[in-house]
């Protein structure tokens, strides 16, 4: 799914990220600690192809992202669910055209759009709020929003920046469960996060940044396995086609 | 496609007042182009009128024989310069004398055919030929003189009337395109300067768009289509006002002109030559639309991403 080769970002003499590397499988739940300036959102705007590495290869479904041409950008976004850490939700929407907007970039014809958001307005318990604009909503609910934009089109992969940082406790751990649930229906999700706390009762996989440097992987091993047994997995049918 | 449209009318209700300022620049520009048209329509028909309706006259000597008169006419007639040749014997000139003068009839009646010369009217194709036609019919023994009637008073004055005639033509043709460009041109810049402010104010929207897999063309079209709106009406209103303008004066204008038709005297014709210019002006209107747009457009993402 999501593979990280050896990468490195840097910003003129500051160094955000440091040959990173790591490899997280299709419907994981991944969760990316560190402090504030660890390097988390560089790491969001990596894999969105915002920004490029310095040096080294991220992998998205078998694509190097730096590969990609211009055209093929939109193209990968639509696949990634992002959760903004300052939600970058257009004020001058209302909380439905905001999610909506979302499925109107991927093309999708407006009856069954409008079904949709709906289903994903009930999801994150925001169907009452959908006529309402942004500066009308809570913090937490700003963050709900956020989300079900990224939930509506159905992305392969959500990654979540600091989804709780703003949050009261208890609202935190409101969206870390509907986070979970999103995860139990398969998909893939990376929540960054600098509250140790958050994770502490959640047995997911924990990658560790500090200064832009990984230094902790709760779980690489195990990863690298599944890794090499997908690969494997993939020349076996490659193998029985071209046999075929 | 709806959904641009109607993003882009929701831009303009938003801001109602850089709208405004587009649509006035761009009406003021149709209402000096729809003018200036129906000017150089105008002179056109001038040009044309002098250039179709008998402008020379060769009066006949008394003892021009008919045979002579003849055969003038058909080498005349003959002549791919020439065109409209008639013959007006002394009769007929009488005839028109006392037509002119049928406020006086006493004027008419104090004369007889005999002290008009009978005459051979014709027009040239072209207003250029005139000066070398009327040096041939000269030379012909049968002509007594030659006249134009586009200056009566004498045949030394021919060579101004035409230049006249051609000088403001040429003149209102170039100061009318120079005019009209210039102001299609400050059309083009107010255009790209209210949507490059467009784009400023919704530098955090385009970014949005862009970081959910927005494509540039999702961003650009509502405010493409924005620059569309502003076109259609600003035409539209410019086209109304001075078709408004037009119909009022029409009527003192073909009375002024008398026989000159410097604007069609049909109402069908009239509407006609607006629709065409309407037409014409929309088109020019979605190109500076469109070509306006696209450099605000590319100019700005560029500096917003």
């Amino acid at each position: 799914m999501l593979e990280f080769k050896s990468v490195s970002k840097n910003f003129g003499n500051i160094s955000a990220l440091t040959d990173i590397s790591f490899y997280i499988p299709s419907g994981e739940f991944v969760f990316i600690i560190g402090p504030s300036g660890a390097g988390k959102t560089t790491l969001l705007k990596l894999i969105i192809r915002d920004i490029t590495p310095s040096s080294g290869e991220i992998l998205f479904d078998g694509k190097e992202l730096s590969n990609l041409k211009k055209k093929e950008i939109p193209h990968l976004r639509q696949s990634i669910g992002a959760v903004f850490q300052d939600y970058k939700l257009i004020s001058g929407r209302t909380v439905f055209e905001n999610v909506e907007v979302a499925l109107a970039v991927k093309k999708v014809p407006k009856e069954e759009r409008e079904a949709r958001v709906e289903q994903v307005l009930k999801l994150v318990g925001l169907t009452e709020r959908a006529t309402l604009f942004p500066s009308q909503l809570s913090g937490g609910e700003l963050q709900r929003a956020t989300l079900a934009r990224a939930l509506v089109v159905n992305p392969k992969l959500i990654f979540a920046d600091e989804p709780t940082g703003n949050l009261d406790p208890k609202t935190a751990e409101g969206i870390i469960e509907l986070l979970l649930k999103i995860n139990e229906e398969g998909k893939t999700v990376l929540v960054s996060t600098h509250s140790k706390d958050l994770i502490g009762k959640l047995k997911k996989r924990v990658l560790e940044l500090e200064d832009g440097k990984l230094v902790k992987d709760s779980d690489p091993v195990k990863k690298e396995e599944e890794k090499e047994k997908t690969e494997d997995k993939d020349d076996k049918v490659e193998e029985k086609e071209s046999q075929k | 496609m709806k959904q641009h449209i109607r993003t882009s009318f929701d831009y303009i209700r938003r801001a109602p007042f850089q709208a405004l300022a587009a649509i006035s620049v761009l009406a003021l520009t149709f209402f000096v182009t729809t003018l200036l048209v129906v000017l150089l329509y105008s002179s056109h028909q001038v040009i044309r009128f002098f250039e179709t309706r008998p402008q020379v006259i060769a009066f006949l000597k008394e003892d021009a024989s008919q045979g002579e008169i003849d055969a003038l006419r058909n080498k005349l007639a003959g002549d791919s310069r020439i065109n409209s040749v008639s013959y007006v014997s002394k009769e007929q000139a009488l005839e028109i004398y006392k037509e002119a003068t049928a406020d006086n009839p006493l004027l008419g009646e104090l004369v007889s055919p005999s002290i008009f010369p009978a005459s051979i009217e014709f027009s040239v194709r072209d207003l250029n030929f005139t000066e070398e036609i009327i040096d041939e019919v000269k030379g012909e023994s049968v002509v007594e003189s030659v006249d134009f009637t586009a200056n009566l008073g004498s045949e030394a004055a021919l060579g101004d009337v035409i230049q006249r005639l051609k000088n403001v033509t040429y003149y209102l043709r170039i100061g009318g395109v120079s005019f009209v460009l210039v102001l299609s041109l400050t059309s083009l810049l107010v255009l790209m300067v209210v949507i490059g402010m467009r784009i400023s104010m919704k530098k955090t929207e385009i970014e949005s768009l862009s970081l959910i897999g927005a494509t540039n063309w999702f961003i650009r079209m509502p405010i493409v289509f924005e620059a569309i709106n502003y076109a259609i009406i600003g035409v539209f209103a410019g086209w109304l006002a001075a078709s408004v303008l037009l119909m009022y004066a029409t009527p003192s204008v073909l009375y002024y002109f008398k026989d000159i038709p410097v604007l069609p005297r049909e109402t069908a014709d009239f509407f006609a030559l607006l629709g065409v210019i309407f037409a014409a002006e929309i088109l020019a209107g979605l190109f500076i639309a469109f070509l306006g747009s696209m450099i605000a457009v590319s100019r700005s993402l560029r500096i917003v991403k």
